[in-house]
């Protein structure tokens, strides 16, 4: 009996490995893809479209929180923009009224974040399911109605005139002006982001918030407090967006409520199911789709969001697996091929 | 003090109740859904803007209002019937129907939303008042047309009670939100109970549209912060409960009215969140259970 349990968790490790490695293959294609982009974008001498990506990466961030919650906790977040809107609007006062440095910004949003991500999960945690959507879909409508109505926060203007900042890392320097090498910095914190999640959600904790999405109800038979491991996945979904946000008025020199509005919501959820759900890489991917498609759409028609709509509805229909979730067996197969022959 | 019950206080609230009757209409189709296919529809508040950008078509191609007020939820049905049969039902199977449908109904209201743009433009449009002039009530004067919207508000609530409670109809649907499996084998065919409740709730929708559109205009939007007090309303009530709905409909606005009188408007939606919240920490399943339970 023991020796049947030791093979057959010999062959569910030996599964998860292909499985992780083949969405790490995921990530590397992804950054290469970036690179290849990037590599062509300054040999023409572009700009606009250096920014049109640094932007899809940015999104890809909020894509990515909204990922951890919907793929490994099972909670479907319609309002994760309000933690994206919230870096976005404390970064932005950090550069402009305290100090223009990149990591004070960063630092502050961190530890700022997290409180807030505590007391928004606090609320938002008691509820379950469809619940949960419309009370996260809530939370983010009421302070956005707040920030575009308080004067001191700019109202219904936002902030603008955020400097441009340079950043000193140890060896370098980034000028967030220069659209090149911010592009790479962003490329750089986010794909960052990805490999500090998905390590997170290969530890006990990870694997704790997969069997509270299977079943919640058994999770406390095994020991564990599930409302503890929800709070810490909200939280870490709030820093993740807060984060990603905070890269953004660094990018366009200002911040707007628009950023928390239902619209950036929507928007991260429709990458994470074209991405595919609950893999991860999978937002990046749908953040650099949906960017994509917006900006060549939007060449022919301001009418853009009927196509998105559609394509989303037919994918939630046809693909719900998103596009790494329907590639992922090809990819496994061919990973498990070459593993054997080795 | 009897001026201020006079002058202050009544106007807010019968304007309250006015607005009050509007949002209760919004959440029990919204609540019958959920209450019968566990979809919550998010794209509830574009059909609602699509009944007003109907009525407002139907009104500027000649016909009257009144043609209009009954035309519209007609022509809602078969729109509500076949989103139900094309869409939601291919993923009402799946494991992770409550998530998939939500998405399904989200993405269709982007579509809704954008169609109605590139149909109508993006600009605000007011239909004329159907009923013009103002009544005296208490010494005071209300335009006629929120009266009317009240007397027909109550009505086609009322209604909606009768049909769902006192006819087999409706006692087809309860049984099918009960237990649907045991419904089924007692001859009620139910995909086309569930194909018909969406349509139904949708004509509610479509028909609070055109109700409202002479008082706040029409434009693609229109829907987005209506909704959010209706799923307020619909999360305190109890998913699926009709009383609950109505009750809670009518205190939230009552709410909304009065609070106005001492704080500023732009405070009174995170008030009624506030209510929201503290509602679903303590009672999770709302004021009252889901329909065809007790």
């Amino acid at each position: 009996m023991a020796e049947h349990l030791l093979a057959l968790r010999a062959a569910v490790m030996r599964r998860e490995r292909v499985s992780h490695s083949t969405l790490h293959f995921f990530a590397y294609a992804f950054i290469a893809l970036c690179l290849v982009f990037a590599a062509i974008a300054m040999a023409t001498g572009d700009v606009f479209f250096f920014r049109l990506a640094t932007e899809a990466l940015i999104f890809g961030g909020l894509a990515l929180a909204v990922d951890i919650l919907l793929g490994y906790t099972g909670l479907l977040s319609l309002g994760q923009a309000l933690f994206f809107g919230y870096g976005a609007y404390v970064s932005g006062l950090v550069l402009k009224e305290i100090e223009p440095s990149f990591w004070t910004a960063m630092g502050i949003v961190l530890v700022t974040a997290t409180a807030f991500g505590a007391i928004a999960g606090i609320i938002a945690i008691r509820a379950r399911g469809v619940y949960f959507a419309l009370i996260t879909f809530g939370l983010a409508q009421v302070v956005s109605k707040i920030v575009f109505n308080t004067r001191e926060l700019g109202a219904s203007d936002g902030i603008i005139g955020i400097p441009v900042i340079k950043t000193d890392f140890l060896l370098f320097q980034v000028d967030t002006g220069h659209a090149p090498s911010f592009f790479l910095l962003v490329l750089s914190i986010i794909v960052g982001l990805y490999f500090l999640v998905a390590y997170v959600m290969g530890t006990p904790f990870g694997r704790t918030l997969v069997a509270i999405r299977a079943n919640e109800s058994r999770v406390p038979f095994l020991g564990f407090h599930p409302w503890r491991y929800k709070l810490a996945a909200f939280i870490l979904a709030a820093n993740v967006a807060a984060l990603s946000g905070a890269l953004y008025p660094m990018l366009r020199g200002f911040v707007s409520p628009e950023l928390m509005f239902f619209q950036v919501s929507g928007n991260a959820v429709i990458m994470v199911i074209i991405g595919g759900v609950g893999t991860l890489i999978g937002p990046l991917y749908g953040a650099a789709i949906l960017t994509g498609l917006k900006s060549v759409i939007g060449t022919f028609t301001e009418h853009h969001l009927i196509v998105i709509g559609m394509l989303f509805v037919l994918s939630v229909i046809f693909f719900p697996k998103g596009l790494v979730g329907h590639a992922r067996p090809r990819i496994e197969r061919i990973l498990a091929a070459r593993g054997r022959e080795s | 003090m009897l001026d201020w019950l006079q002058f202050i206080l009544a106007p807010q609230v019968i304007n309250g109740l006015s607005i009050g009757v509007a949002v209760v209409l919004m959440a029990l189709g919204l609540t019958i859904i959920f209450g019968l296919l566990d979809v919550i529809n998010m794209a509830h508040g574009e059909f609602y803007a699509l009944g007003a950008y109907l009525g407002y078509a139907l009104i500027a191609s000649g016909v009257s209002f009144w043609f209009a007020l009954v035309f519209v939820p007609l022509l809602m049905v078969p729109i509500g019937y076949a989103t139900e049969r094309l869409l939601i039902r291919r993923v009402f199977h799946s494991k992770e129907r409550h998530i998939l449908t939500l998405l399904l109904t989200f993405g269709l209201a982007i579509l809704l939303e954008d169609g109605l743009k590139l149909a109508f433009g993006a600009n605000p449009l007011k239909p004329e008042q159907p009923i013009s002039g103002a009544s005296e009530i208490i010494g005071l004067y209300f335009p006629n047309y929120r009266l009317f919207l009240m007397a027909v508000g109550v009505l086609i609530i009322v209604a909606v009670w009768l049909t769902v409670y006192r006819t087999s109809l409706g006692a087809m649907v309860r049984a099918a939100a009960f237990d649907r499996h045991m419904a089924a084998s007692l001859g009620v065919r139910v995909s086309h109970v569930y194909a018909g409740t969406f349509a139904f709730g949708v004509a509610l929708a479509g028909i609070s549209g055109v109700l409202l559109a002479p008082i706040y205009s029409v434009f693609p939007t229109m829907g987005k912060d209506f909704v959010l007090i209706a799923f307020s309303v619909v999360i305190i009530g109890g998913m699926g409960s009709i009383k609950g709905a109505v009750l809670a409909g009518l205190i939230l606005t009552q709410i909304q009215a009065v609070s106005s009188l001492y704080i500023s408007p732009v405070w009174t939606d995170p008030l009624l969140f506030g209510i929201m919240v503290l509602v679903l920490m303590v009672r999770p399943q709302g004021l009252f259970g889901r329909l065809g339970h007790g």
